[in-house]
């Protein structure tokens, strides 16, 4: 085996000008891949945190089921009733990968500075559940001013558009209009307690959070639309629900539940979109290292034809010679892959230390440029480039076995 | 019993529409031990009767026995077989593996056997140390003279103790001295160690050694000589 191995990367050393050649298109290849796969798990990850933290929506949402069809026009027959949402944090809270569960009310109105009115959505939150599912998150896009609190149960938090087309700022007072789920218009005073920056330009100049019994307040209401539950981690979010929805029916609660990612659709969007580019980068990448190992190990067993033929006549196997070649493949794509993480390492350090930033399509403020380096996926895609070396190089590999020794031998 | 036997063994080969014959009825007998030569013109058929003797190569009728057994049936996992463990060559342009040392060359029939590594090494030394070679084990190919090469080979051949050493042209790169020393090797080899030899040659030199030559005209077999 030692004998085999030096052969090959002997006659990779051999040919060293077309060996690099082929060695740097895998390697490059390699850092093409994983660089943007550690592009898209890195907003991936911020997409997730925003949608579970920034909007708040938590991992699982759950509605009363026909909510999604009828809840517009009979709202009050499909939220939660106080005895309702009790039974259902108490089921909840029996899963050990549940951290919170919490109510919430979605409303919308005209809100006012006395001078000027605008249209406004706001989610009414518990303060103290909406602090502990923002958990770190409250730090990327802090609040000025004061968070909500139970305290100041009319002090709301406004979007930083919103609140400079009404020229508020914390502590500016306020008035909001809403229609009851009755039909009945409704006004409460509100103080800005806090301004913050939703993150995106769409809600930034109509988004507020208040808290859940100003909603309720508003609405004339003391239901919730919405039940939010917060998980340990997110990657249980499937197995939950199945797991929540079944206890739920059986408890005689008819539910549905939706997760973050149905919910946020524009981390399904993005998400949509950048799988397609990495299957376009990937499948580049594919037939480029295909096609140069396949046009290396080609050459190789022209010009070795009367090697072959030694090695056949002293008594190796036509198994023998395909095994040989494409060990040859197989080391191209190794030294192509460990050159390739390399680079990425170096590149993913470069781009830390470069402590870059820009405003991705939608966003109403920058974001850092992370390219997350990920040993386990990099493992992964080392093999997956060495194995596709390796059945490259089994077609010449097939040739050369075939080669008919005298003639092989007979090879100028 | 004799080591090789070949009854009417005719091969032909197919340049376009016509028919070449390359072998036709040959049949010859090599006992084991001898040191036998194959000459006669270009064209006659030299090189083909050696790779049919050496397994490599099919006839298209006749037998071709090796220890008394027809070989031309085997499959071609068998033949290999039967040349790693029983069939030496030497080749006119030695074809060593370029990327190996001369230690490792000629380790590897060995290696193929599954022989370990150590002892391979060991058996390999010796055999080097035999065709005068030692001091350039751990040299290349490229390092090393054409004579040098070509007692690389000869240890490669040898290195398994074959029962039948065939040798296509094998002082035909060569000079004068460095032939006639290769020559001398093989011809030691044959006499010391009872291994039987049969190459091709147009060299006088290497004639005039041989226990017999068998002279092959028009892939027929026109004549041949017994030296004693």
């Amino acid at each position: 085996m030692a004998n085999w191995l030096k052969i090959a990367f002997g006659n990779l050393l051999k040919n060293r000008r077309r060996s690099l050649v082929t060695i740097m298109g895998i390697g490059i290849g390699f850092v093409s891949v994983s660089l943007f796969y550690g592009y898209i798990h890195n907003t991936y990850d911020g997409l997730r945190n925003a949608a579970i933290k920034g909007e708040g929506i938590g991992h699982l949402t759950i509605y009363k089921k026909g909510w999604f069809l009828k809840g517009k026009f009979e709202p009050d027959k499909y939220m939660f009733t106080d005895a309702e949402l009790g039974k259902v944090k108490a089921i909840a809270k029996t899963d050990e990968n549940v951290v919170l569960v919490t109510p919430q009310l979605s409303i919308s109105g005209l809100v006012s500075n006395g001078k000027m009115s605008t249209i406004f959505m706001a989610s009414g939150v518990v303060p103290a559940d909406e602090q502990i599912i923002k958990g770190d998150w409250g730090k990327f896009r802090p609040v000025q001013g004061e968070k909500l609190s139970e305290k100041k149960e009319y002090g709301v938090e406004v979007a930083q558009d919103l609140a400079a087309i009404l020229g508020m700022k914390p502590g500016s007072n306020g008035v909001v209009m809403a229609t009851t789920p009755d039909g009945q218009m409704n006004a409460l005073d509100i103080e800005v307690a806090g301004v913050f920056d939703t993150g995106t330009q769409a809600s930034n100049d109509k988004y507020m959070r208040v808290p859940f019994s100003f909603a309720q307040s508003l609405y004339e209401t003391e239901k919730a639309d919405r039940i939010v539950v917060l998980l340990t981690d997110w990657q249980n979010t499937e197995a939950v629900r199945g797991d929540l929805l079944d206890k739920l029916n059986k408890a005689g609660l008819e539910c549905e539940i939706k997760t973050w990612n149905e919910l946020s659709q524009f981390y399904s969007k993005v998400r949509g979109m950048f799988d397609m580019i990495f299957m376009f980068i990937f499948s580049i990448v594919f037939v480029v290292v295909s096609m140069s190992v396949v046009n290396t190990m080609g050459m190789a067993v022209v010009e070795r034809t009367r090697e072959i033929g030694t090695l056949r006549a002293i008594g190796v196997k036509r198994s023998g010679i395909s095994v040989l070649f494409a060990m040859e493949g197989a080391l191209l794509g190794f030294i192509g892959s460990v050159g390739g993480a390399v680079a990425h390492t170096l590149l993913c350090i470069a781009v830390k230390s470069g402590d870059l930033s820009y405003v991705p399509p939608g966003n109403s403020s920058s974001v850092p440029f992370i390219v997350d380096l990920l040993p386990g996926s990099m493992l992964i895609l080392a093999f997956f480039l060495i194995s596709l070396s390796l059945f490259a190089a089994i077609f010449p590999a097939r040739r050369a076995a075939r080669l008919n020794v005298v003639e092989a031998l007979g090879h100028v | 019993m004799a080591l090789i036997e070949t009854k009417n063994l005719s091969k032909n080969y197919h340049l376009g529409a016509s028919v070449v014959h390359a072998l036709a009825s040959v049949n010859l007998t090599v006992a084991r031990g001898e040191f036998v030569a194959i000459c006669g013109p270009s064209g006659s058929g030299k090189t083909t009767l050696l790779n049919l003797m050496g397994v490599i190569d099919a006839a298209d009728e006749g037998e071709m026995l090796f220890k008394g057994k027809d070989v031309s049936g085997l499959s071609d996992n068998h033949k290999t077989e039967l040349r790693n463990n029983s069939i030496g060559f030497v080749f006119q342009k030695f074809n060593l593996i370029p990327v190996l040392t001369a230690l490792e060359n000629v380790m590897l029939p060995l290696q193929i056997q599954s022989i370990s590594p150590g002892i391979a090494k060991t058996i390999a030394m010796d055999r080097l140390k035999q065709v005068g070679i030692s001091d350039f084990a751990g040299h290349r190919p490229d390092k090393m003279s054409g004579g040098q090469q070509q007692r690389v080979a000869v240890a490669r051949a040898l290195v398994i103790n074959p029962s039948l050493v065939i040798a296509d042209e094998p002082t035909a790169n060569l000079d004068s001295v460095t032939a006639k020393s290769i020559i001398d090797l093989m011809h030691d080899i044959n006499r010391t160690q009872g291994t039987t030899f049969v190459f091709s040659t147009h060299d006088q030199r290497l004639l005039d050694r041989v226990q017999r030559k068998v002279i092959l005209k028009d892939g027929r077999i026109n004549g041949g000589e017994n030296n004693g």
